[in-house]
């Protein structure tokens, strides 16, 4: 057997034994302590999941719910990433951008995207456009940073090499500077991609209609601990899905990052 | 056959703030010249390159290639680092057609040179590799080989061999020498190993210490192949030694 399945094998092991040993404890706490007065146990929790899935919670079903917080971040994610690596690759390649640039999102990289609800609502109102300028937030910022590092961190060696070989300016930009900058930017977009899917939940306690968010919302005001659970969950398991859907991308399009023949 | 100079250096003066480094050097290089330029650690021979191609900007003096100013943009100048500057999300012939992408060559002829410097470093089997996959000289190779498929008109070479073992030092100065002699290209090669420069040139230039100027060049017709053990190879390696010495 090869390492590499090795490991693999090791790791979905222990994985297996990590969560079910997460779950039994919390079916004993729930059936042998005073936890089950402020939690359901896990059986309860994941057959109301099922429901939820092929019933509805509200108006749809949990998987609606769950398609609508994905589109709402997708679309704020996107144009975050694009935004943010599009500025700090320009910070991170010229001095004047990140003179520029550089204090006032030094400024805005710190502020949480919750604390922006007040005035997303004052500038977009309370439709989707509140809730896409959330997530876009959370995504540019992280984004923007790696960006900028990876654009900053190119080897200078590289940079006269190609410059040697003829190369000009706008040329070094596009394929050294961007190509080089990658591994750093997909660091960035693993980052964003859950800190995005972190701010799905803020952003659609802005007078939603739907969303993951709205369930865990909608369970809280009528005190159902089960529909809570459910939406958490269900949170925990697309973001575990869209974390692994880009480090698989980034595995294909930083194949070159690994060593060994 | 008269000789014709290729490359002009007139007074050149390089001063980082107060320290002198290149005081008033002049020489000149001949076409088709293997010119290896020795001097004490840290005199500044890379200094001299670098402004050379204007990674520096010079303080006085001229420097002229073909008797125009050195202009990397119009003149097709290449240069090999003495670290790695493979690009390293580019495959082994990816790589060595890098430089092409900005010269005026169609689709086949640029196939047909990569094919060619592949086959003469020896990494046709490694082609689709990256360099992360490869070895130390394997990558020197590759950047070797992504120069002259430039076809330049002059040849950089910093200190290209000093973070390698011997063997490999060997190996790849013999095919330097076997690429030069087949491509005629000019070529400048740093070095503070004096038994390299001996191998290597067929002339040898001496620096001073700080602040440099050049002490003198030496013509180096020991016959090719070259033995070190050879008595006129240490003869010269001697004396190189000698001139070099500045205490």
């Amino acid at each position: 057997m090869n390492e590499k399945v090795k490991e693999t094998m090791i790791s979905a092991i222990c994985a297996v034994i990590s969560i079910g040993a997460f779950l039994l404890l919390w079916w004993w706490g729930t059936h042998f302590t005073t936890l089950s007065k402020l939690m359901p146990d896990p059986v309860t929790v994941f057959s109301s999941l099922i429901e939820y899935c092929v019933g509805t919670v509200g108006k749809c079903s949990l998987i609606v719910h769950m398609l609508n917080s994905l589109r709402r971040v997708l679309i704020g994610f996107l144009l975050g990433s694009l935004v943010g690596i599009s500025l700090g690759l320009l910070m991170g390649r010229y001095m004047l951008a990140r003179a520029i640039f550089n204090p006032i999102f030094r400024f805005i990289r710190p502020i949480p995207p919750i604390a922006w609800i007040p005035i997303s609502i004052v500038w977009f109102g309370l439709g989707e456009q509140a809730k896409i300028f959330l997530i876009f937030l959370a995504a540019f910022a992280n984004t923007t940073l790696n960006a900028m590092t990876g654009a900053m961190s190119v080897d200078p060696e590289i940079i006269n090499a190609s410059r040697m070989l003829g190369a000009k300016e706008r040329q070094i930009f596009t394929t050294i500077v961007i190509p080089a900058a990658v591994p750093s930017i997909f660091a960035g977009l693993q980052v964003g991609i859950s800190s995005a899917w972190a701010s799905v939940v803020a952003a659609e306690m802005i007078k939603a209609q739907n969303g993951l968010g709205w369930t865990i919302q909608a369970g809280m005001d009528n005190n159902n601990m089960t529909q809570i659970l459910a939406g958490i969950i269900m949170i925990g398991v697309v973001g575990f899905l869209l974390a692994y859907i880009m480090r698989k991308a980034e595995e294909v399009m930083c194949r070159w990052n690994k060593s060994g023949r | 056959m008269s000789e014709r100079v290729k490359v002009q250096v007139r007074n050149l003066t390089k001063k980082f703030g107060d320290l002198l480094v290149l005081n008033d050097v002049s020489f000149d290089v001949i076409e088709g010249d293997l010119l290896c330029v020795v001097g004490p650690t840290g005199c500044g021979k890379t200094t001299f390159l670098n402004s050379l191609v204007n990674i520096y900007d010079i303080t006085s003096g001229e420097i002229l290639l073909d008797g125009q100013k050195v202009n990397t943009k119009t003149q097709n100048i290449a240069y090999i680092f003495q670290g790695n500057s493979t690009m390293p999300w580019l495959t082994v012939e990816e790589n060595v057609g890098f430089g092409l992408l900005y010269k005026p060559l169609s689709a086949a002829e640029k196939k047909e040179r990569i094919e060619k410097y592949l086959e003469i470093v020896g990494l046709v089997k490694y082609r689709k590799y990256y360099p992360k996959q490869l070895s130390a000289s394997m990558l020197q190779r590759v950047s070797i080989a992504r120069a002259f498929a430039t076809e330049p008109e002059l040849l950089l070479m910093d200190e290209p061999y000093g973070q390698l073992d011997i063997e490999l030092r060997f190996k790849l100065e013999d095919e330097l020498v076997k690429l030069w002699q087949m491509t005629k290209t000019t070529v400048l090669f740093i070095t503070h190993n004096i038994e390299e420069a001996v191998y290597l040139g067929n002339k040898i230039m001496i620096l001073s210490n700080k602040p440099t100027t050049v002490k003198t060049t030496l013509i180096n017709e020991l016959p090719r192949p070259r033995d070190i053990a050879d008595p006129q190879f240490i003869a010269l390696r001697n004396q190189v030694t000698d001139l070099i010495k500045w205490w």
